[in-house]
């Protein structure tokens, strides 16, 4: 008997301790969680420091999309006006979001590390046709060293169909 | 037959075939390289190794060469012994050591042999680590990429370049690590064959350039059964689309036709489908004055409707590059006595002429395939390699045919090319050619012939008459001509199996006679000698086949008659007919609808302009040079307003209110509306499957299952997905959705096989999945099947129509028309690149004949023939015979002149104006 009414207050205590706590609710869209390093978000199309874009059009994330969700088309860079310091760049990339499961699989399939997952979990939209990311919508600003796209380059710097990278460290 | 053991299993095979044919004809798959189907073993790549036993109680083996093992009986091999397995991964390790890892930006990822082979060996991780060894490339032209450094010395490109396709510009260099495959310089590949280095080559140094201008992976491409239109010889192709765009076009294999090959004018002449110059939409005007405006085509019909009502008599010119099912339709929208070839007259009456020959000798007719068999040859006026490409290839390959005797001699079997090569060395079987000037094939010949079509078609009757004596014999014929036709006739009747090349480039009705009666003489003294004639255009023969009536008819019919409007399918007739005549003949007719897919003079005539569909957006059948029915199927949907001819013609006549007999809404019953008028059409009902076949109750796919970007294409368009196009008119879909075929288990008949793939084997090798056995018939028979059907009729009398010989006028020339690979022929001077090879206009002269008219090096002539007169510069050509002119015909500066004619040839007056020719 008292062990049963003993057992009843040590609920209750943890309630009642509970209460002093701070609430785990937070007040979004405020207040926002951290996600954890490898959460797979809305994607990102990477650019190298220079300002070129690291992706080559070469459309192995659109064929390891389970959802089909990915569009590539590619174009061939010339030194006039090049975009990725491969042979071909996207000329246009588009990714339903509607359709997207967020496997990750494109980012495996990147040869280039030019697709990333990021950790951008806001992907609501008003209607339908805002759910289609184009590729400006998914590429990243150039950073502080490096200039937009499309550049004028030097003949004969980028000649690899393939950009020289270092191995992946992670 | 021999029993031989595969890994204890008893296998019934041909004795004396190399194992690796057996291995991949009997479905086990065993990687190799240096082996190709179409050109045999060298045993140089080392990839094919499996182990042999000495009998039941051997078990330790010895590792061989699979290709370069004949098959004896008992013979014991084992495909999966352990060291065989592994000796097979390391020499793909070995190969893999300097190829780099560019896969995701060549252009051959995806249907690559070389990544098929490392993935069935197992080789997954290599340990070389070291820098790669790595070349210059070279430019080859507007057609092939080259990246060398893709390279694993397989040698394949050589042996197809040099050996098989004849060409002298490429080789091997350099040796060791460092061999290299390339021309001497950079430029252009000369031989109208280098587009097969694409599929020859097992990866991705020579690759597809104008695929790669709007490039996109090999699993995105929408693709369909599909025939050639640029030339007669109807080889199979696959063209592949995406995204509204023609991308490419690849040889689909077809055992009878074209086999594993393509010349380049086909394989490149797509571009014409994504032209600027596409009609997309109905235009109609009110006048022939006025400036066209666009309408709906809704619109662009009620017009016609009001045009053909009030008429009494409407026309229809059909077209030799349509369909048989639109001119069909048009024919019968305008009734058979309204229906006119519109071919030019001399080849209406030509390939009306070749029919009859034909019909005289069905049995002898020769397939593509039995021309590249054949043991001697005769070829009478064509210059095959600007004609009828893959005719010259075959032909190339027939001369290898005879000398086999002295391989098989010292038992070598075909199959070992190296050997056998080494054994003939230079010898060549018989191949004789009677042309106007040299052609590219001339290093092949044994004699070469060059004079006017009258004195090649004596030449011919001359053989005739050799071979069997009651053949007509011409009259005076020169003693080197009597002495070559003794020496053709004795090689002709020496062989087995002799064919005779001819046809209607050279527009004289006597060659084809000749060659007739020199086939006919060779049968009667019991050769089974081969009739093989090449015609002007893709579906030239099933035009004719519909018994229509000729351009000058169609002109005095609307001089005379009061004909109120005239319906002309997919023609320009500006390349037909001369032009003061045609402008006679626009003006006599108040209203001229144009069905056309490119934008033309004939089409600038239209008052009403339909936009019609090209091979590539269509379903049809066209005939080719041996009356073999070929269906074509539709690659994609077009966008705008763009339909079928024969869905335009049937909405007319539906709008019209035409009694549709049968069920001619549908693809299938216009097929079945054709045989039941014309019966002896009946094949071309059978020889693919009505749409509603079914596989498993699904139809075929269009797209390959690993399609991507479905969910998102058409996003710029709708986000709702729109329901892919529904195809009423045959058993394929465009969807990812339907059949799956799992070759050799299951797959769909020959004629519906969109594209070769079978799991492991992506690249155009997968083939040897859908034949019964490696470079045979396809599982099921191959596509297309013929209209002129055997049993002959009674032996047909010998032809006597023998011209008179050859006689040059004083003040003139006879100009004769020369062809250009790139450039006589309509559509596929469309492609940029094919444009750029297309040579400058001119007249050809010999050398003795520009002496005589006091002309030289850069003169450019004033050419008057009949009533027009054209300004040409001057080539002189040692190779052009006396009193003869060449002109190559068909460019798309050059207005229509109907040759041969004679011409009278001045230097053009210096103060003279430079008008536009014609």
């Amino acid at each position: 008997m008292i062990r049963e009414i003993l057992a009843a207050f040590t609920g209750l205590s943890t309630t009642l301790t509970s209460m002093l706590d701070k609430p785990v609710t937070i007040q979004y869209p405020e207040e926002k969680r951290p996600v954890r390093p490898r959460f797979r978000g809305r994607h990102i199309l990477h650019r190298y420091e220079n300002g070129l874009e690291k992706c080559i059009g070469c459309a192995l994330c659109a064929a390891a999309c389970p959802a089909d969700a990915i569009f590539v088309e590619a174009a061939e860079n010339t030194d006039a006006e090049r975009y990725s310091p491969g042979e071909r760049y996207a000329s246009t990339y588009q990714i339903n979001l509607l359709r997207c499961i967020y496997c990750g699989y494109c980012e495996d399939a990147c040869p280039t590390e030019a697709i990333t997952l990021g950790l951008s979990y806001e992907v609501s939209f008003a209607g339908r046709d805002k759910a289609v990311y184009t590729k400006d919508m998914l590429l990243e600003p150039a950073g502080p060293q490096g200039k937009s796209t499309p550049q004028q380059t030097p003949a004969g710097v980028y000649t690899r169909s393939v950009p020289v990278m270092e191995n992946p460290a992670d | 037959m021999v029993t031989i053991y595969i890994d204890g299993k008893p296998y019934q095979v041909d004795a004396g075939q190399n194992l690796l044919h057996i291995c991949l004809s009997m479905g086990i798959n065993l990687p190799y390289f240096c082996w190709h189907p179409a050109m045999g073993s060298v045993g140089a790549c080392r990839q094919c190794a499996v182990k042999q036993f000495r009998d039941e109680n051997d078990t330790r083996g010895r590792l061989v060469m699979a290709c370069m093992t004949p098959a004896v009986e008992g013979l014991r091999i084992s495909v999966q012994d352990p060291q065989a397995v592994e000796f097979r991964a390391s020499i793909i390790e070995w190969l893999m050591e300097n190829h780099p890892h560019d896969c995701p930006v060549c252009d051959e990822g995806g249907e690559c042999h070389l990544q098929d082979m490392t993935v069935m060996t197992g080789h997954t991780y290599r340990h070389y680590r070291w820098k790669k060894r790595t070349f210059r490339n070279q430019n080859l032209g507007p057609f092939i990429n080259h990246e060398m450094n893709r390279c694993i010395q397989c040698y394949r490109c050589v042996r197809f370049y040099r050996g098989f396709a004849g060409g002298r510009d490429f080789d091997a260099f350099s040796n060791h690590n460092t061999v290299y495959f390339g021309r001497k310089t950079d430029g252009v590949l000369e031989s109208e064959f280098s587009g097969n280095l694409v599929e020859v080559c097992p990866t991705g140094v020579f690759t597809d350039k104008t695929f790669r201008k709007h490039y996109t992976r090999k699993w995105d491409l929408q693709t369909a059964p599909s025939v050639c239109v640029n030339c007669s010889l109807g080889c199979n192709t696959t063209p592949g689309e995406r995204y509204g765009q023609l991308r490419r076009i690849r040889n689909r294999y077809n055992f009878n036709v074209n086999g594993y090959f393509l010349c380049d004018r086909g394989r490149y002449g797509y571009e014409f489908v994504n032209s600027d110059r596409r009609i997309r939409q109905a235009r109609l005007r009110r006048n022939r004055e006025a400036a066209f405006e666009s309408v709906a085509p809704d619109e662009g019909l009620q017009r016609i409707k009001e045009i053909v009502k009030k008429s009494g008599r409407t026309i229809g010119i059909g077209s030799p590059r349509a369909s048989l099912e639109s001119n069909f339709a048009l024919r019968t929208l305008v009734g058979p006595e309204h229906f006119f070839s519109g071919a030019t007259v001399k080849d209406h009456e030509l390939v009306t002429e070749a029919i009859k020959i034909l019909r005289d000798i069905p049995s002898s007719m020769a397939s593509l395939h039995e021309v590249e068999t054949s043991d001697a040859a005769l070829v009478l006026g064509e210059d095959v390699n600007n004609v009828a490409p893959m005719a010259a290839y075959a032909l190339r390959q027939s001369v290898r045919c005879k000398p086999q005797a002295i391989s098989q001699k010292l038992k070598i079997s075909d199959w070992d090319d190296t050997a056998a090569r080494e054994a003939v060395q230079d010898q060549k079987g018989p191949l004789y050619l009677a042309t106007i000037a040299d052609t590219r094939l001339d290093d092949m010949a044994t004699r070469t012939f060059h004079a006017s079509p009258q004195e090649i078609a004596r030449l011919g009757f001359a053989v005739a008459h050799q071979i069997s004596p009651t053949a007509p014999q011409p009259e005076n014929l020169d003693s080197a001509a009597l002495e070559l036709s003794k020496m053709i006739a004795q090689d002709l009747k020496d062989a087995e199996s002799p064919v005779v090349v001819s046809g209607c480039s050279l527009e004289e009705k006597s060659i084809l006679y000749a060659a007739a009666n020199v086939v006919q003489a060779l049968r009667s003294i019991g050769k089974p000698a081969r009739l093989f004639l090449t015609l002007p255009e893709s579906n030239s023969l099933g035009l004719e086949l519909l018994e229509p009536g000729s351009l000058n008819q169609a002109f005095a019919i609307a001089r005379e008659d009061n004909v109120e409007a005239a319906i002309i399918l997919e023609n320009d007739l500006y390349r037909r007919s001369n032009p003061a005549l045609l402008e006679a003949f626009f003006k006599s007719i108040p209203s001229v609808i144009v069905l056309d897919s490119l934008d033309n003079p004939t089409a600038q005539k239209a008052d009403v302009l339909l936009p019609a569909a090209t091979f590539a957006e269509s379903d049809g059948t066209l005939v080719n040079n041996e009356s073999r029915a070929q269906r074509y199927f539709q690659v994609f949907v077009p966008q705008d307003d763009i339909k079928e001819s024969w869905v335009w013609l049937r909405a007319i006549g539906d709008a019209l209110g035409q009694e549709e007999p049968g069920a001619r809404k549908t693809f299938d019953g216009l097929i079945a509306d054709m045989v039941k008028e014309l019966p002896f059409l009946a094949p071309v009902q059978e020889i693919s499957p009505a749409s509603g076949f079914r596989i498993a109750g699904a139809k075929i796919p269009r797209q390959p299952h690993r399609y991507s970007g479905r969910t998102s294409m058409h996003a710029n368009v709708s986000v709702h997905e729109p329901q892919p196009p529904q195809d009423p008119d045959s058993p394929l879909s465009f969807s990812m959705e339907g059949f799956l075929a799992e070759p050799p288990i299951e797959q769909p008949p020959a004629s519906l096989i969109p594209e070769f793939w079978a799991p492991g084997w992506n690249s155009i090798q997968s083939l040897n999945k859908f034949q019964e056995e490696v470079s045979g018939p396809l599982i099921g028979g191959d596509p297309g099947k013929r209209i002129i059907l055997p049993p002959d009729p009674e032996q047909a009398a010998y032809f006597d129509e023998i011209p008179e010989p050859f006689a040059s006028r004083a003040g003139e020339l006879l100009l004769a028309p020369l062809y250009a690979i790139y450039g006589s022929e309509e559509l596929s001077i469309h492609t940029p690149g094919e444009a750029q090879l297309t040579p400058p206009l001119r007249l050809e002269i010999n050398p003795r004949d520009a002496q005589q008219f006091n002309l030289t090096g850069e003169t450019v002539l004033q050419v008057s023939v009949d009533s027009q007169v054209f300004e040409l510069p001057l080539h002189i050509s040692a190779s052009i015979p006396e009193g003869t002119a060449g002109m190559i015909c068909g460019l798309p500066e050059m207005p229509y002149v109907a040759l041969p004619a004679w011409g009278k040839v001045t230097p053009k007056p210096v103060n003279s104006s430079t008008e536009n020719p014609g």
